[in-house]
C-alpha cells in the first residue's frame, strides 16, 4: 500500500545529457569564470606534481641506486639532489591543493549564492497563484537542499572529474612515453571497463532512487506516527502502525542489500580489472626487459602509474550517484527559473499624482482555476472615506475581492477599478503603497520593533511615537526592555497575536494609505487587548475609504454600508439595521454568530421567522 | 553529519549520570550476538582478502628479482601473470563475500534499532512529546541511526581492515629492513596529532555553517509563508536584500570551512609522500651500499604504499565510531525513556466497552512539568452518565488540560479522576482509552485515504457505517464530490483538506466509534456557524444515552448542554445551565456579551429559542 507513495521529486530523472540544463549551468559559471581558469590551472599543477613523483623515484632508481657505472659517492649525492627536488615537489603540490580546495569553495560557493538568489527573487516576483499549487516546503526545498546538491556536484564532482580527467590523460601520455608498445596493451582494457561502469551506473542509480523513495517514505510515516501519537493510543492503533512501519522499514533493508550487492560485484570487478593490468605490465614489460629494450626502473615507474591510473576510475563511478541527483536538482530549479508567471504590467504604467480613493468592482468574475467562478458579475462601489464591511460565510469570496483589489490576480471578466482607471493600467508597486492591507496573519522580519513598524520607511523619532500612541502600541513598547529598539522576531523576542494584530496597524498608520483593507481576525485575544484592537480600528478607518471583511459587530456598525456575499455575488446590501429588519441571510448570520437573538425578543422572531414550518 | 560531538555540549547534560557514551555499546551488543555467525566469516573473509592483497607485492617483487638477477624467461614471467589475476580474481570473491555480510549486518542491526525505536516510541505518552520536539525525534530516527549504521558498517570494516594491513605493511617492512621500516613511520604520528586538531576546529566551523544554512531556510520559508503581506507592502526588494545578506554570511562560513578542510585533506597525501622521500634517500644508500637488494626496495616502496589508506582510514574511522557511539547513546537515553503512565493493574484483554460513562473528578490539580504555574486548581465535577457538558473559558483557562486528563493522556493522582466509581488509576489504560471517544483540538490526519482517517478506530467498519458518521459530521457530500470518494488520498501527493473539513473528519472518525463518552475539544472552531449547527443537531441523536463533553471558546454550540462549566486560569468558576449562568455569573454574561458584541443584551433571552430555529432552518 505505500508502494506507490513516490515522492514529488522523484518525477525529475536528471539526464545526464540534457544539454539545456548544463547550458543554463553555464551562464550562472560564466561571471566566475577568472576563477574557474585559477582552479583548472592549479589543477594541473596538482596533477603535474603527483604524476612528477613517481617520475622522480623511477630516477633515483635507475640513475643512482642501481647504477654500477658511477661512484658511491657520486651516487649519494645524485641521490641527496633528487630527495631535495622530490620534497620541494611534495611542498609544492600540498600548497597548490590548499589553495585549490579553497579557490574552488569560493568559486562553488558564489555560483550557488547567485543562483539562490536569483531564484529567491524570481519566486517572491511569482504571482500568487503560484503558491497556492506549491507547498512552501517544497519551494524552500528548492532554495535550500537542491541548490546544495547543484553545489555538491559542483565542488565533488565536475572538480574532481576534471583533476581525474586531467590526471588519466597525462598517465597515459607518461605511459606512451615511456613504451609505447606497453601502454598501448594496457589501453586494451579500456572498453571492458567502461562497459562495467555504464552497466553498474544504471544499475546503482535504480538502487540509489529506489533507497531514497523508500527512506522518504519510512521518515514522512515517523514523523506522522510521531505527531498523531495521542491519537494513535487514544485510538488503540499502537499494533497496527507497528505493523505497518515493519513493512516499510522490511522494504527499505532489501533495498539497502540490493544497493550492497551492486556495489559488492562492482567493486571487485575494477579491482580485478586493475590486476589484469598489472600482470600484463609484468608479462609483457618484463619481456622487453629481457630482451634488453626497457629498463626496471621503468617497469616499477608503470608499476606506479598503474595504481595512480585506477584509483580516479573506481571514485569515477562512484561519483555518477551525486551527479545524478545533482541534474535532478538543477532540474527542478531551472524548472523553476522558466516559470514565467508573473504579473503583466501596462506598456506605460500609470502613477496618478493624486487619489481620492473611488474603488469600483465592475461586473467582476473570477476563478482561481480559469474554470469554477468564486466571483460572479460582482459590482459595487466604495466611495472615497466610505468603510465598506463585507460579511458572509467561509468561501463565500471575501478574500478573493481583497486580492483582485490588490492585483494579487486579475479577473476573469470585468474590471476593477481605482479613481475610474482600471488597475491593470497602473504601476502595481504605487498600486500597493496606496493600500494598506491588516490580516490575520502578520510577518515580522528579523530586527527590531522599530523597523518592523516603519518596513523600510524613513521616519522622525516623534513621528514614530505617534504612531506608536495611535496604534495603540506604546503600552507594548513600555513593556519591552528596549522599547522600541526591542528585537523581535525568531530567537528574540515573541509578540502575542493580540500584539502582533496591533503591529500590523502601526504599519498601516506609518504608510498612511488611501485605502485601508482589513481582514478581521478572529483570534482569541484577552478583554484588555480587544479594547486595544478596536481603537486601533477606529484610527485606521477614519478618513480612509476601507473594505473591511468582518467579524466583530463594532467593527460592523462603524462601516457606512455592508455587503453580504454568498456563493461569490451579493446578496444583501444596507446598513446594520436596514439588514436586520430584513431578515434575511445577514440576519441569519448574525444571530448564528451572535448565538442569541440580536435585539428581537425570540416571541417575536420566532412570529415572523421565514424559516419556521 | 552533527557535529555536537567534539563540543561535547549535548554529552555534557548526559554526563551527569555518569556512564560513558561507551557504555552504550551494550544496546547493539544483542545483534552482535544474534549475527556472530555473520560478523565473523565476515570478518575472516576480510583479513584474508587482506592476506591476498599483500601477496601481490610479493609476486612482483619475486619477478623483479627475477629480472635482475637475469634468470627469467617469458614462460616464468607468464606464470607470475597468472598468479597476480587469478589472485585478484580470489579476491573479488571474497570481496564480494565480506561486503555482503558485513555491509549487510550494518544495514540488519539499523533495521533493528528502527523498529525498535519506532516501538518504543509508540508506548510513551505526552509528558514524553512534550519535551521532545518532533524534530529531534526524527534526528534520532535519521541521523542517528544513519551514524550507527556507517560506524558498524564501513567504520568496522575499516577499522579491521586498517590495523591489519597497517600491522601487516609494517611486518612486512620490518623484515626487509627494520631501521628503515623505522624511518619510514616516523612521520605517521604527526598526522595523527594534525588531523584531532584539525578535525575539532573542522567541527566548531561546521556547527557554524550548519547555523547560518538554517537560519537562511527559516527565512526563506517565513518569508513564503506570507507571501501576501510581502507583496501588498512592496517588500520583496527588503527580503531580497536581507536573503542576499544572509547568503553572503553563508558563503564566508563556508570559506573559513574550506580553509581547514583545505589543510586536512591534503595532509595524508603529503605525510605519504613524506615518508616515501624518506624510504628513497635512507633506503637508497642502504641499496647501494648493498645492505637490501633494489627488488627489496622496490617491494619496501609497494608496501609504503599499502599504508597510505590505513594512514587515511584512521583518522576517518576514530571520527566515525565517535559519532556513531555518541548516536547510540542518544538512542540508547530514548529507550531509557518510560512511560509515566503505567498500568497499575494488570488487567489486559476483555475491554468492557460497556461502562456507563459517569465522571467525577475530585479536588483536581495539575501543573505540567517544567512549568512554574498549576494550568488546573481544585476542579470538582460530577457527569453523570448520558450528561451533556459544555465547558467555555478564554485560551490557557484549562480547558483542554481537563480534557487531557480525562483522556488519561497525563498521569493523574490517585483519588481524583473516577469512570463509574472507580478511580481511573486502577482501571487499565486500554479500557479507559477504549471509553473515550476525543476529537482533540488540533486534528492529526494521516496521509492515507479518506476512508482509513474516518475508520482509524473501527478498521473492520463497513462502507454504511463510515457513510452514516461522515454523514453526521456534514462531510459526506463533500467527500463524494472528491474524484476517488472514500478513497481519495489526503495529505502532501493527495487532497488538501481546510481547517473545516479536517475537524468535520476528525469528529466522524469519533462518531463511527460506539464509545460511551465523547470529548469533543474545541473540535469545530474552524468550521463555520452554520456547519456547526448541522452538525450538533445531526449527532444529537448519537448523544442518547452519551456522556458528552464539548469544549468552546464560544458560548453558542453549548446552548443545548444540560450544565455549562465556566473556567477561568485552571479554576471552574462557575456551574449551570445557560438562564442560571447569565442571572449568576457576571463572568460568563461578559464573556456572552463580548463574543455577540450585545452591550445592551436582554436577560430574557434564551439560547434555546435560537436552537430550535437554527434546527428548523437547516431541515
Amino acid at each position: 500500500m505505500h508502494h506507490d507513495r513516490e515522492e514529488h521529486e522523484e518525477e525529475f530523472s536528471g539526464q545526464l545529457g540534457d544539454i539545456r540544463l548544463w547550458r543554463h549551468m553555464l551562464g550562472f559559471m560564466r561571471p566566475m569564470k577568472r576563477w574557474i581558469a585559477l582552479a583548472v590551472f592549479l589543477s594541473f599543477i596538482i596533477t603535474a606534481t603527483s604524476l612528477f613523483l613517481p617520475y622522480l623515484v623511477q630516477q633515483a632508481m635507475d640513475k643512482y641506486i642501481v647504477s654500477g657505472n658511477l661512484t658511491a659517492e657520486e651516487r649519494f649525492s645524485g641521490l641527496s639532489g633528487l630527495s631535495a627536488v622530490f620534497l620541494m615537489v611534495v611542498l609544492l603540490g600540498f600548497v597548490t591543493n590548499f589553495f585549490q580546495v579553497v579557490v574552488l569553495e569560493w568559486t562553488g560557493q558564489t555560483i550557488m549564492h547567485a543562483l539562490r538568489q536569483k531564484l529567491f527573487q524570481h519566486v517572491l516576483n511569482l504571482n500568487l497563484s503560484f503558491f497556492h499549487g506549491n507547498p512552501v516546503g517544497r519551494i524552500v526545498t528548492r532554495l535550500t537542499n537542491d541548490i546544495q546538491n547543484m553545489y555538491e556536484m559542483f565542488t565533488s564532482v565536475i572538480v574532481t572529474l576534471f583533476n581525474d580527467g586531467v590526471r588519466i590523460v597525462g598517465i597515459l601520455g607518461i605511459l606512451f612515453w615511456m613504451n609505447q608498445a606497453l601502454a598501448l596493451l594496457l589501453c586494451l582494457t579500456f572498453p571492458a571497463m567502461v562497459l562495467i561502469t555504464l552497466w553498474f551506473g544504471r544499475l546503482s542509480r535504480k538502487a540509489f532512487r529506489q533507497i531514497r523513495r523508500q527512506l522518504a517514505a519510512m521518515n514522512a510515516f515517523i514523523q506522522e506516527a510521531v505527531t498523531g501519537i495521542s491519537v494513535i493510543q487514544m485510538f488503540l492503533r499502537q499494533k497496527d502502525t507497528h505493523r505497518r512501519f515493519s513493512f516499510l522499514n522490511e522494504d527499505y533493508r532489501v533495498s539497502a542489500f540490493y544497493q550492497i550487492r551492486v556495489f559488492g560485484i562492482f567493486v571487485p570487478l575494477i579491482e580485478v580489472m586493475s590486476s589484469v593490468s598489472l600482470a600484463l605490465v609484468v608479462w609483457y614489460g618484463g619481456g622487453e626487459i629481457l630482451r634488453q629494450t626497457m629498463t626496471i626502473g621503468v617497469l616499477t615507474a608503470f608499476i606506479s602509474y598503474i595504481r595512480l591510473f585506477f584509483q580516479p576510475i573506481r571514485e569515477l563511478s562512484q561519483k555518477y550517484t551525486i551527479v545524478q541527483s545533482a541534474m535532478a536538482s538543477a532540474e527542478r530549479i531551472f524548472g523553476l527559473l522558466e516559470n514565467r508567471d508573473v504579473l503583466t504590467t501596462a506598456e506605460h504604467p500609470q502613477v496618478p499624482s493624486q487619489l481620492a480613493g473611488e474603488v469600483e468592482f465592475r461586473d467582476v468574475t473570477f476563478a482561481y482555476d480559469g474554470e469554477n467562478p468564486v466571483i460572479r458579475d460582482l459590482s459595487f462601489r466604495v466611495k472615497p472615506g466610505e468603510t465598506l464591511a463585507i460579511v458572509g460565510a467561509t468561501g463565500a469570496g471575501k478574500t478573493t475581492v481583497i486580492s483582485l483589489l490588490e492585483r494579487f490576480y486579475d479577473p476573469g471578466q470585468g474590471a476593477v477599478t481605482l479613481d475610474g482607471v482600471d488597475v491593470r493600467l497602473l504601476d502595481p508597486l504605487w498600486l500597493r503603497r496606496q493600500i494598506g492591507l491588516v490580516m490575520q496573519d502578520v510577518f515580522i522580519v528579523p530586527g527590531t520593533l522599530r523597523e518592523n513598524i516603519l518596513l523600510g520607511r524613513e521616519a522622525s523619532d516623534n513621528e514614530v511615537g505617534r504612531l506608536v500612541e495611535l496604534s495603540q502600541l506604546s503600552r507594548v513598547v513600555r513593556q519591552f526592555p528596549d522599547g522600541l529598539e526591542t528585537r523581535i522576531g525568531e530567537g528574540a523576542m515573541d509578540l502575542s497575536a493580540g500584539q502582533k494584530q496591533l503591529l500590523a496597524f502601526a504599519r498601516v498608520l506609518a504608510r498612511d494609505p488611501r485605502i485601508l483593507i482589513l481582514d478581521e481576525a478572529t483570534a482569541n485575544v484577552d478583554t484588555e487587548t480587544e479594547m486595544l484592537i478596536e481603537q486601533a480600528i477606529e484610527v485606521a478607518l477614519a478618513k480612509r475609504t476601507s473594505i473591511v471583511i468582518a467579524h466583530r459587530l463594532s467593527t460592523i456598525r462603524r462601516a457606512n454600508r455592508i455587503l453580504v456575499m454568498d456563493h461569490g455575488s451579493i446578496v444583501e446590501e444596507g446598513t446594520h439595521d436596514e439588514l436586520m429588519a430584513r431578515r434575511g441571510l445577514y440576519f441569519h448570520l448574525q444571530t448564528l454568530q451572535n448565538g442569541g437573538s440580536a435585539e428581537v425578543p425570540p416571541q417575536e422572531s420566532q412570529r415572523v421567522s421565514p424559516y419556521l414550518p | 553529519m552533527k557535529g555536537s560531538f567534539f563540543s561535547h555540549e549535548g554529552a555534557g547534560e548526559r554526563n551527569h549520570r555518569g556512564t560513558s557514551p561507551w557504555s552504550s555499546l551494550r544496546v547493539i551488543a544483542p545483534y552482535f550476538r544474534r549475527y556472530w555467525k555473520r560478523v565473523l566469516l565476515g570478518l575472516m573473509a576480510l583479513v584474508l582478502v587482506d592476506t591476498l592483497q599483500l601477496i601481490i607485492p610479493r609476486v612482483i617483487k619475486w619477478a623483479v628479482d627475477d629480472l635482475q638477477r637475469g634468470t627469467s624467461s617469458p614462460t616464468a614471467l607468464a606464470w607470475y601473470g597468472g598468479y597476480i589475476v587469478s589472485l585478484s580474481i580470489l579476491i573479488g570473491v571474497f570481496r564480494y563475500f565480506w561486503r555482503e555480510m558485513l555491509l549487510g549486518f550494518s544495514r540488519l542491526l539499523e533495521s533493528h534499532l528502527r523498529d525498535r525505536l519506532f516501538s518504543h516510541i509508540l508506548t510513551l505518552d505526552r509528558t514524553f512529546f512534550q519535551r521532545k520536539p518532533t524534530g529531534e525525534i526524527m534526528a534520532l530516527a535519521t541521523n542517528d541511526l544513519s551514524s550507527v549504521q556507517l560506524a558498524s558498517g564501513m567504520g568496522l570494516v575499516a577499522f579491521v581492515d586498517a590495523c591489519f594491513m597497517g600491522l601487516a605493511a609494517v611486518a612486512f617492512m620490518a623484515y626487509i629492513n627494520p631501521t628503515l621500516t623505522l624511518i619510514a613511520v616516523l612521520p605517521m604520528p604527526l598526522l595523527a596529532v594534525f588531523t584531532r586538531l584539525l578535525s575539532s576546529k573542522l567541527h566548531v566551523r561546521f556547527k557554524k555553517v550548519q547555523e547560518e544554512f538554517a537560519a537562511m531556510t527559516e527565512f526563506a520559508r517565513a518569508t513564503f509563508s506570507n507571501i501576501r503581506l510581502i507583496k501588498a507592502y512592496n517588500q520583496e526588494d527588503r527580503q531580497s536584500g536581507r536573503f542576499h545578506a544572509m547568503g553572503r554570511a553563508y558563503v564566508k562560513e563556508n570559506l573559513w570551512l574550506s580553509a581547514i578542510y583545505g589543510t586536512l585533506f591534503p595532509l595524508s597525501g603529503l605525510v605519504g609522500n613524506g615518508s616515501m622521500l624518506l624510504v628513497i634517500y635512507f633506503g637508497g644508500r642502504l641499496t647501494i651500499e648493498g645492505i637490501i637488494t633494489a627488488g627489496d626496495l622496490v617491494a619496501f616502496i609497494s608496501y609504503l604504499f599499502l599504508m597510505t589508506w590505513p594512514m587515511m582510514a584512521i583518522g576517518w574511522v576514530a571520527d566515525l565510531f565517535q559519532r556513531g557511539v555518541t548516536s547510540l547513546h542518544r538512542i540508547e537515553d530514548l529507550f531509557r525513556e518510560k512511560p509515566v503512565l503505567r498500568d497499575l493493574t494488570q488487567e489486559k484483554g476483555g475491554l468492557d466497552l460497556r461502562a456507563r460513562g459517569e465522571i467525577v473528578v475530585r479536588d483536581l490539580s495539575f501543573q505540567y512539568p517544567g512549568q512554574q504555574v498549576p494550568s488546573l486548581e481544585c476542579v470538582h465535577l460530577e457527569i453523570h452518565a448520558g450528561q451533556f457538558l459544555g465547558i467555555v473559558g478564554r485560551t490557557g483557562s484549562g480547558k483542554t488540560t481537563l480534557c487531557h486528563l480525562l483522556a488519561r493522556l497525563y498521569p493523574v493522582e490517585e483519588g481524583r479522576i473516577f469512570l463509574d466509581g472507580v478511580d481511573v488509576n486502577h482501571l487499565s489504560l486500554d479500557k479507559v482509552r477504549a471509553s473515550i471517544a476525543y476529537v482533540p483540538q488540533e486534528v492529526t490526519l494521516f496521509s492515507e485515504t479518506i476512508a482509513f482517517n474516518i475508520t482509524l478506530g473501527k478498521p473492520d467498519a463497513t462502507q454504511e457505517e463510515t457513510e452514516a458518521a461522515a454523514r453526521a459530521a456534514a462531510i459526506h457530500d463533500e467527500i463524494v464530490a472528491m474524484k476517488d470518494g472514500y478513497q481519495t488520498r489526503i495529505g502532501e501527493r493527495g487532497v488538501k483538506l481546510s481547517g473545516g473539513q479536517r475537524q468535520r473528519l476528525a469528529i466522524a472518525r469519533a462518531l463511527l466509534l460506539d464509545r460511551p463518552i465523547l470529548i469533543i475539544d474545541d473540535g469545530l472552531s474552524a468550521v463555520d456557524m452554520e456547519t456547526e449547527h448541522t452538525i450538533i443537531r445531526s449527532i444529537a441523536g448519537y448523544l442518547k444515552g452519551r456522556t458528552c463533553i464539548v469544549v468552546s471558546h464560544r458560548v453558542a454550540p453549548l446552548a443545548d448542554a444540560q450544565e455549562i462549566v465556566v473556567m477561568e486560569g485552571g479554576r471552574i468558576v462557575a456551574k449551570g445551565r445557560h438562564e442560571q449562568l447569565m442571572q449568576g455569573s457576571p463572568f460568563y454574561a461578559g464573556i456572552y456579551r463580548q463574543q455577540t458584541g450585545l452591550h445592551e443584551a436582554q436577560g430574557t433571552c434564551s439560547p434555546h429559542g435560537v436552537m430550535s430555529r437554527r434546527i428548523s432552518h437547516a431541515s
